[in-house]
């Protein structure tokens, strides 16, 4: 079985958790014995067949350029990273999050190209949600753009019997891919623009989503939460819609042993500090729970857009030296925040899965996390709250303080249990949803539609 | 007669490292060596050997007429010996003259004044043992961090044996109607008020180089003609103080050698010892010169020379600022609880100034003052270092 999988994010191109989540998965997947050839939005124009496990680690690559190809293969790189660099694999990519500075629409978009075999009048809806929509001046509108103009080249050169798209950056190129192939699509959904943007978001994005979700022979949801997201708000017939959690693969250089910041109880809160992530709740419940433990220690690691307007509020509610700003932090330092701290708090408005949560646990840190997340369904061994609920959590962190044994031994749990929650599982449903898709286009030669 | 009276002020804080919440119980140091030491070196260079040799020529060639005042805080003379010993040795060459007063204040340049009395008293008088042993100086002036006065700051200074003047801002909503060129007193008449003439003080060390100035270029006679008809209005001899006070780095480091400062400041004395009427003195001169009864004055609410509002703004305006400093506050009597002499003087470094000014957010001209002058991107970053840096110091105690 061989898979055309596009996606934005694959280590060590990553912002977020769609390229921790694609890595656990395409090595679970690779150990099943399918073969992917992987697309990103690298520089130069490459694509990654990934047919071992350890693939997903040194990330082989072939230039579409047969030219540029040889050179490359010629060239004799000391590092992996020295490698990328060559191919043009940058570390950060352009976040998706935030695209809230839609100024101009310019339309470079060639919608006479999309409509032009279009069939159904159902076909050419979707297809007009598409051009209509992936218009904008911004960098990654552009760079969206260039990659679904690729899309078209790798559909026709490789070889495969399904498409697997991650995200709505992507769900263009898979639906291009299908257009050409006639091969089978499964669109796979980490995150709406709901969730990402904490409100109603970019119209553009949701279109997108739409006509992805529409044109795709399959949706995954990686979670029931999402799954209730995109029936209620895209419409999406709940038949062509299976939920596949994400899991979490405890990396084999983890040191999960304890290490001390503060003597006293650390509390942490670890993620963008965006809408999305509920981190004024944070701030309310710190401020609340101070006022019976002066003792806790709260810390809020990572950056983003609400950094500046909560450090202030942060100030004005005189939390002293108790609520502590650490600015970016690099995996290394991720590690020691997690190993120093006894309670995760995760308060987000909207959260498809989370996997933050989960590597939180796998210290051993208690975690507190709202009932809105995807993640909330698959574990057992911590808090649930609504993220709303400022007074549940001021309450279940001032229990946890006043019994440490119980903190600790709920840390030890959740451990256990996220230790057990392997990629190999969701793999497997993959597999077997790849199979059946598969087997229904042969049956059927009209494919979606 | 008037008395021109230069005081200078001396100082540079122990900035702080980028502290992340990571590097707690590290027990690392908490400031920057090698950017304190790079600064200290610069400003050295370009400021303190050069002015000292300068001012050191002048009043050699004037035999005592020339004289002037310096305040330096204990933390500059700390880093002074840290990283550049000759600047003290020139510092004590210059006290040897005679000409020259030292003036008293807070070791550590801090707001303690305003938070904690106790600690306020203690600071100053480390710095005036610290006068006693580098220089052999008993000082007799006060100055209060950044000139911030009240009255209550007078009550504090006249209990203290041996101080009888206090100098600080000439601010126009107390002088109202009155000229800051007469010595006056406090407000119990109990100590001599010397009050700094902002305009000719800024023309020096903020407009000396602004070629949008429409007086620009600043030349020692037109400088010494407008202060000869300040002596115009005054028809009963009374002796005037004219005080020009101002940051000593005004000289090489604010207004580079380039901008022709120093050619400025060689010439100056001459140019004024040369007209009958004028002269030099030090500020704790004006109790013997002032030859008429000295009105007081009241200070209800704290004043300072920052700024266009020459209030405590800032340093103490925004939230970042008011959490801060009250948390220090709030920690600094644990700390000597506590009994760690070394941690003690870490929280001390930590009670300097320039960490809450570096907070500062009034972003319009003033706020680009502060920029100059802060080592950080932003005030919120200088607030995240501070804050970290409290938390270690309290970690540190446990």
């Amino acid at each position: 079985m061989k898979i055309l999988m596009f996606t934005w994010e694959f280590p060590p191109l990553i912002s977020g958790g769609l390229g921790m989540a694609c890595y656990g998965m395409v090595k679970a997947l690779l150990n099943q014995g399918i073969k992917i050839d992987l697309v990103l939005p690298t520089k130069e124009m490459v694509y990654f067949p990934m047919r071992k496990e350890s693939d997903v680690d040194t990330l082989p690559a072939i230039f579409v350029d047969p030219i540029l190809h040889s050179e490359y293969i010629t060239n004799e790189f000391q590092t992996v990273q020295e490698r990328l660099d060559f191919i043009g694999v940058t570390h950060k990519p352009e976040t998706y999050f935030q695209l809230n500075e839609i100024t101009s629409y310019i339309s470079q978009f060639q919608s006479e190209f999309w409509q032009a075999t279009s069939q159904t009048t159902e076909e050419r809806n979707v297809w007009d949600e598409i051009s209509f929509n992936l218009i904008g001046d911004e960098d990654l509108i552009k760079k969206v753009q260039e990659y679904t103009i690729r899309a078209e080249r790798f559909a026709k050169i490789l070889d495969y019997d399904l498409i697997h798209a991650h995200d709505w950056l992507c769900y263009p190129s898979g639906m291009v891919a299908k257009k050409i192939a006639k091969k089978p699509l499964i669109v796979h959904i980490h995150a709406t623009e709901f969730d990402r943007a904490g409100g109603p978001g970019d119209e553009r994005i949701h279109k997108i989503e739409h006509a992805g979700m529409t044109y795709a022979d399959r949706v995954i949801a990686v979670s029931q939460y999402t799954a209730q997201m995109i029936m209620s708000r895209y419409r999406i017939d709940t038949g062509r819609i299976r939920i596949i959690h994400n899991a979490f693969s405890v990396p084999e250089d983890m040191n999960s042993e304890k290490l001390r910041i503060f003597k006293d109880p650390t509390i942490v809160f670890l993620g963008r500090i965006t809408l999305q992530k509920g981190p004024d709740y944070y701030l309310d419940v710190a401020e609340k729970v101070l006022q019976s433990h002066p003792q806790a220690k709260f810390i809020m690691a990572g950056t983003g857009d609400m950094a500046r307007k909560l450090l202030r509020k942060s100030a004005s509610l005189r939390l002293k030296n108790k609520f502590l700003f650490t600015g970016f932090l690099n995996r290394k330092q991720v590690e020691r925040i997690l190993r120093a701290s006894d309670i995760y708090v995760l308060p987000s408005v909207s959260e498809p899965f989370g996997i933050a949560p989960l590597e939180a646990m796998a210290y051993g840190v208690t975690a507190i996390i709202s009932k809105q997340s995807g993640v909330s369904e698959v574990v057992n061994n911590a808090y649930k709250v609504d993220f709303w609920d400022v007074e549940r959590m001021v309450d279940t962190i001032c229990y946890l303080i006043d019994n440490p044994d119980i903190c600790l031994q709920m840390g030890a749990q959740g451990m256990i249990e996220v230790n057990r929650i392997q990629w190999d599982e969701a793999a497997e449903k993959i597999r077997q949803l790849y199979a059946s898709v598969i087997s229904e286009s042969l049956k059927s030669s009209k494919g979606g539609f | 007669m008037l008395n021109i009276v230069f005081y200078f002020q001396v100082h540079q804080p122990y900035r702080l490292r980028h502290l992340n919440v990571l590097d707690i119980g590290s027990k690392e140091n908490m400031f920057d060596d090698r950017l304190n030491r790079l600064v200290m070196r610069k400003v050295a260079d370009k400021c303190y050997l050069p002015t000292n040799a300068l001012l050191l020529e002048l009043i050699k060639r004037h035999e005592g007429r020339f004289k002037i005042a310096y305040a330096i805080t204990g933390v500059a003379i700390e880093q002074f010996k840290l990283y550049t010993p000759e600047v003290l040795e020139s510092f004590q060459k210059l006290v040897e003259t005679g000409c020259v007063e030292l003036i008293g204040e807070t070791y550590y340049h801090s707001l303690s004044f305003l938070y904690d009395t106790n600690e306020f008293l203690d600071q100053v008088a480390m710095h005036r043992d610290l006068m006693q042993k580098e220089f052999g100086y008993f000082t007799e002036t006060f100055r209060n961090t950044e000139l911030i006065y009240q009255n209550r700051l007078s009550d504090l200074i006249f209990e203290i044996e041996g101080f009888r003047t206090i100098i600080t801002e000439g601010v126009d909503r107390i002088l109202q109607w009155r000229s800051p060129l007469y010595a006056y007193k406090n407000y119990t008449k109990d100590l001599n008020l010397l009050l700094k003439y902002y305009k000719l003080s800024d023309d020096i060390a903020f407009r000396f180089s602004n070629r949008d100035w429409p007086e620009f270029p600043l030349t020692v006679e037109k400088f010494t003609n407008w202060i000869d008809q300040l002596t115009l209005a005054e028809k009963s001899n009374r002796n005037q103080f004219l005080n020009l006070f101002m940051d000593y780095e005004t000289f090489g480091e604010h207004q580079w050698a380039e901008t022709g400062i120093f050619k400025f400041m060689e010439h100056f004395p001459s140019e004024v010892l040369n007209r009958s009427h004028l002269g030099f003195a030090t500020p704790k001169e004006c109790s013997t010169l002032a030859n008429y009864q000295q009105e007081g004055l009241s200070f209800p609410d704290a004043v300072s020379w920052a700024d266009e509002e020459r209030d405590l703004s800032a340093w103490v305006e925004n939230d970042m600022q008011k959490n801060a400093i009250e948390t220090f506050y709030e920690l600094l009597p644990k700390v000597k609880e506590h009994g760690d002499p070394v941690l003690l003087d870490i929280a001390r470094k930590l009670s300097t100034s320039d960490h809450f000014y570096y907070m500062c957010t009034k972003y319009f001209q003033d706020g680009d003052v502060h920029k100059y002058f802060s080592p950080y991107d932003s005030p919120d970053q200088a607030y995240i270092y501070f804050i970290t840096a409290l938390a270690d110091l309290e970690e540190r105690m446990r």
